[in-house]
């Protein structure tokens, strides 16, 4: 955050105009934020209330008896912990294997540039603009019949890790992360006697270990809420992430336990932001 | 047998050098191998084999039947088509209006904060980090019409309560709303980081020259980052027109096709009707849409860097 002077300078900020004007946007930001927490604090509330104040009309906002057993039920009823167990390996595993790809490749886009570099290239490029959904249903029958080998990936975590490990955006900020390290310690290391795979394992990965934990974080993230692809390959209730589980589960419990379920379910994204926090300073650039 | 002249001047002899670059070139591509493997599997197989089978009747188990552009056809010939893709570029309309400026605003307002800022960017950023899924059934229980807090909000101001997923007219900008809500902080973010690199000394000039701060954000701010809002404006459009969770779990395409869109049209052909052919044509339909929009992004990002 710009602590020296944003639109205003700081002697203006303190002037009754500026005063003013960042009291307006205070406001507004207040507000805002109300609006947006609002859907959090409405499922904490809504988790405590039992069956029937759930459909009580009229605006409650606290019940007047919260039921903190409804989240122990949840919890218990919904086998959150296989959930977030399966929810866990699910964008755990995606993301190292995201990882693995992106880094050999982004080292052979950065580093190793053979004949046929550019070609690669706009392999990946290619990649990256297609969206998923263009070509899902081939993509589905690939899970369900790998071709050449003939095994299906349904109900199997390697049904999701395989199609995660596609991340064009990873292997793009890998390879510019890559591009900045300078060539002189790599002519180092080389005359060294380094072979290409110790530099790539022993030095290039090492030196980037703050941009991989960035992008590993993010990745988590995303695939940690990732609905479709899970809700096609995983048709085995006791392997199901969060998602689709909670979905698939609405009509057959009341409305209050899904809302403490899905309070639950929103707090591990939460908690990983708020480590990715510390290696984000105040933005994003691509 | 050379003489020393020429020794010296080829201390490699040519056979040797040709096969050792030859190796390096092929142990290069080891490096690549996993991404060509599975990126073909996952990614360029299918996204080939989608444009065979919009030319077939797939039959999973029996062998595919060739039938030219019926499924087409059938597909133009589809009024859901029509509906389909009107309701999507109304959702992408309502979107620009209703949710493009919303971040650039927020960002400006939050970069002026100084270090209260970090917090309020924070709780902007945090719908987009919960599974999307979990997040809309709340939103759901939220428009609910008798049990929802948004009607009894408004009933207890003495307004009506409406259908806010159920009215066909209501229905898309509640969408939307949800779609702002999840999408908003992630482009605050990227417009706090354009914002940042602007020099502050514009800034200072301009309000020693005695410009307000509304001018110094109409004649600076906004055309400093207009290049970045026009990578923004077609990300948003590009991610609008593949929407499917939001109409998948708030409306089902309800209320009677008001919602429904092309990705969610693709998956009920697909996975409802087992119609993979026509799915596929589906998927071809979305695939030229959604490119012609994804070059012209492409093009633009790469006339501010260089990426190769």
């Amino acid at each position: 955050m710009n602590t020296t002077r944003g639109i205003m300078s700081n002697i203006e900020a303190r002037s009754p105009k500026g005063r003013l004007i960042l009291g307006l946007f205070l406001v507004i930001l207040i507000l805002t934020s109300i609006i947006v927490i609002f859907p959090f604090f409405f499922s904490f509330t809504a988790g405590l209330k039992n069956s029937v104040d759930i459909s009580k009309p009229g605006l409650n906002l606290w019940p007047a008896k919260p039921i903190w057993q409804n989240y122990i039920d949840a919890w218990n009823r919904f086998k959150m912990v296989t959930m977030f167990g399966n929810t866990f390996i699910v964008a755990g595993g995606g993301v190292i294997a995201q990882l693995i790809v992106s880094t050999l490749a982004a080292y052979f886009l950065s580093r190793l540039k053979p004949i046929g570099v550019k070609l690669m290239m706009a392999l990946v490029l290619v990649a990256m603009t297609v969206p998923r959904i263009a070509y899902l249903i081939p993509l589905y029958i690939n899970l369900a019949s790998l071709p050449i080998f003939h095994i299906s990936l349904i109900n199997t975590f390697w049904g999701l890790w395989l199609p995660y490990a596609v991340n064009p955006f990873m292997i793009l900020v890998l390879k510019s992360a890559f591009d900045n390290i300078p060539r002189e310690l790599y002519d180092a290391a080389q005359v060294d006697g380094a072979s290409t795979f110790r530099l790539f394992f022993q030095f290039t990965i090492p030196l980037s270990t703050s941009i991989m934990l960035v992008l590993g974080l993010l990745s988590f993230i995303s695939l940690w809420g990732d609905f479709l692809l899970p809700l096609l390959v995983l048709r085995d209730p006791t392997m199901q992430t969060i998602s689709v589980r909670l979905y698939n589960l609405t009509r057959n419990y009341p409305i209050n336990l899904h809302m403490a379920g899905s309070f639950i379910a929103m707090l591990p994204p939460l908690i990983a932001a708020i480590f990715l926090q510390r290696y984000m300073k105040g933005g994003l650039t691509f | 047998m050379m003489n020393q002249a020429e020794i010296a001047l080829n201390p490699t002899p040519q056979v040797k050098r040709s096969i050792s670059f030859f190796l390096k070139q092929v142990s290069s591509y080891l490096y690549f191998l996993p991404v060509l493997v599975i990126f073909g599997f996952m990614t360029f197989g299918p996204l080939i084999t989608t444009v065979i089978y919009s030319f077939q009747q797939v039959n999973l188990g029996k062998p595919s039947v060739w039938v030219g552009i019926h499924n087409y056809v059938r597909m133009f010939g589809n009024p859901v088509f029509y509906t389909a893709w009107e309701n999507i570029l109304e959702f992408m309309l309502l979107s620009l209006v209703m949710g493009f400026m919303v971040p650039v605003v927020l960002a400006l307002m939050v970069n002026e904060m100084r270090a209260l800022g970090k917090f309020f960017q924070t709780i902007v950023y945090l719908p987009s980090l919960i599974p999307i899924a979990v997040a809309l059934l709340v939103w759901r229980q939220i428009y609910s019409p008798d049990a929802g807090v948004l009607n009894s909000l408004l009933k207890a101001v003495g307004l009506h309560g409406q259908l806010w997923l159920q009215n066909a007219a209501l229905v898309k900008p509640s969408l939307v709303v949800v779609m702002t809500w999840l999408g908003a902080g992630g482009s605050v973010l990227i417009y706090l980081s354009a914002l940042q690199e602007i020099p502050t000394e514009i800034y200072e000039a301009a309000e020693l020259d005695g410009f307000s701060p509304w001018q110094r954000i109409w004649y600076i701010t906004l055309p400093l980052l207009s290049p970045r809002m026009q990578i923004m404006l077609i990300l948003q459009i590009v991610t609008v027109g593949q929407v499917f969770t939001e109409p998948y779990i708030l409306t089902s395409g309800g209320p009677g096709n008001a919602s429904i869109t092309p990705v969610l049209a693709l998956y009920n052909t697909a996975f409802q009707n087992s119609d993979f052919g026509l799915a596929s044509a589906w998927s071809v339909s979305l695939l030229v849409a959604l490119s012609l929009f994804s070059v012209v992004y492409l093009w633009l990002s790469f006339r501010r860097e260089k990426y190769v």
